[in-house]
């Protein structure tokens, strides 16, 4: 009973893997945006990226 | 015999030649007698068939079959030292049969100067003969003698052979009997050593008993009963004693067909690897835009943000991967990314940073990060597109050259990887759970599966 159970999870981990790459899904987190101005084409500088205070890493060992 | 856990007794010493079954139907009978030692009254249960009968009161060890009673054995006990927990003379279904418990007995090992006991409850009925109730920390066994000799086949671990099933050895000791109450239909005798030896195949036992005075030799065979089955056959007040630790025999809670599963986790992996394979195959990964840029050296001057020229995605609404090469050696770069969607203003914004560092210190040379990156960029539809790449590096960085390619529609093997763990979780929980009943179960047999340190 238990392996028919599981065999219907496997397919059912298989149904969701085949959905997420048919659909184009990603496992990046990416934010959105929405209404950029056309005016960016032209001024690139007038759009601020969410991410421009990120905190670089200046490493090496 | 391992730590911690108390060593499982051999199980179950049985009567040198218990008689079998009355030749023809008889009645239950019942007698009353006076012990010659002490006076004290006697009830002899099954009457004919009784061999030895024990006075309660002086703890005699009488000759049934001889109408004077004479005195075998006397042992010292106290008086209630032990109470057995079905009283003798209680009646009850056991597997559709009707028994009274007519004896009692206490067996002990010594194991690592540790003394280990167990207790046996010998059942009556007239027309079935004896059977046995063992019990060990709650653990309970119903036991018969053996109907034919099993064969014991020597190997790395020996397996007795019994009417064509195998038994794996489990323990080998020395045992005795230490308190009898009751009659039962052999020579009983308290002290007397026997070798025991059990083999197993949950939930049934197979037990060989050698006396070591007449080298007879016993088998029987038992099957693991929980004690709420106990308790309900004989109409027992109260609850049965909570079972401690694993028993030899007793049946493990794991239910599930393990080879069958593994089977079932086999065929998902395939079934997983055919669509890596069918994804990779019809995901176009085409290339719809490539560039290579150059962050000239030092601090930016100006507006350091450009835009790309616009490229088209086509087809459904699928993935974008966006591919990020830099020449950097112990510096980096970062690029501010949006990708957006010319017509609708929708845009993904995200950063990412490509850098690599390498050197030589006293461990030897060693490196750090990469010169790639990507990113995947989910369900985009289709339309015109264009990229705003805003770089930025450190203070001092000298030239920077970095290529920025962009592909659609991509396999995404990152699922294929988490899908494969969560098909193997639920497996590996199951096995673990079945490995450690195992383990527990063979610790204290001759044959553990992983020895403690201080074995």
């Amino acid at each position: 009973m238990f392996a028919k159970l599981y065999l219907l999870y496997g397919f059912m981990v298989l149904g969701g893997i085949a959905t997420a790459q048919y659909r184009g899904w990603s496992l990046d987190r990416i934010s959105q945006v929405k209404n950029v101005p056309r005016s960016i084409r032209d001024n690139p500088g007038a759009y601020r990226s969410i991410y421009s205070s990120y905190h670089h890493y200046t490493g090496g060992k | 015999m391992g730590a911690g856990q108390p060593p499982i007794p051999p199980q179950p010493p049985r009567p040198p030649q218990p008689p079998g079954p009355p030749a023809g139907p008889a009645k239950p009978q019942v007698k009353s007698l006076n012990c010659p030692q002490c006076g004290a009254a006697i009830t002899l249960r099954s009457f004919q068939q009784a061999v030895t009968v024990v006075c309660e009161s002086c703890h005699s060890i009488l000759d049934a079959k001889d109408p004077n009673l004479t005195v075998l054995q006397q042992f010292k006990a106290a008086t209630g030292e032990l109470k057995p927990m079905i009283p003798l003379g209680t009646r009850g279904k056991l597997r559709g049969t009707d028994y009274e418990v007519i004896g009692f007995q206490r067996r002990t090992i010594f194991s690592d100067g540790e003394q280990f006991d167990w207790h046996e409850y010998l059942l009556f009925n007239p027309y079935k003969g004896f059977r046995y109730l063992s019990e060990y920390q709650g653990h309970w066994n119903d036991i018969s003698v053996c109907k034919s000799e099993p064969g014991i086949e020597h190997r790395i671990v020996d397996r007795a052979n019994y009417l064509g099933e195998y038994y794996r050895h489990f323990q080998t000791a020395e045992a005795t009997t230490s308190f009898v109450l009751g009659e039962f239909p052999w020579q009983v005798r308290v002290g007397d050593p026997v070798i025991v030896m059990d083999f197993v195949k949950p939930p049934h036992i197979l037990s060989y008993e050698k006396d070591k005075q007449s080298g007879e030799v016993t088998w029987s065979v038992g099957e693991y009963l929980y004690g709420k089955e106990v308790w309900q056959a004989f109409k027992l007040q109260g609850q049965p004693p909570e079972p401690i630790g694993v028993f030899e025999n007793q049946p493990s809670p794991n239910t599930v067909n393990l080879k069958q599963l593994w089977g079932r986790f086999l065929l998902l992996c395939a079934c997983l690897l055919g669509l890596l394979v069918m994804s990779d195959l019809f995901s176009s990964n085409k290339v719809v835009f490539s560039a290579t840029y150059q962050l000239a050296s030092g601090a930016p001057k100006g507006e350091a943000s450009f835009v790309t020229d616009v490229f088209e995605l086509k087809g459904r609404e699928s993935n974008v991967e966006i591919l990020t090469e830099a020449n950097v050696a112990n510096n980096w770069i970062y690029l501010n990314y949006a990708l957006i969607d010319q017509d609708t203003g929708r845009a993904w914004d995200f950063g990412r940073e490509v850098s690599y560092y390498s050197g030589s210190d006293s461990d030897g040379s060693w490196t750090e990060g990469g010169r790639n990156d990507k990113v995947i960029v989910p369900s985009v539809p289709p339309g015109h597109y264009y990229l705003r790449i805003e770089p930025e590096a450190d203070a001092r960085h000298p030239a920077i050259s970095y290529k920025v390619e962009v592909h659609r529609d991509v396999a995404v093997f990152g699922f294929y990887g988490w899908g494969l763990l969560i098909l193997f979780v639920p497996v590996a929980l199951l096995t673990f759970k079945a490995i450690s009943f195992e383990r527990a179960r063979w610790a204290e047999s001759d044959h553990p599966i992983l020895k403690s340190e201080s074995d």
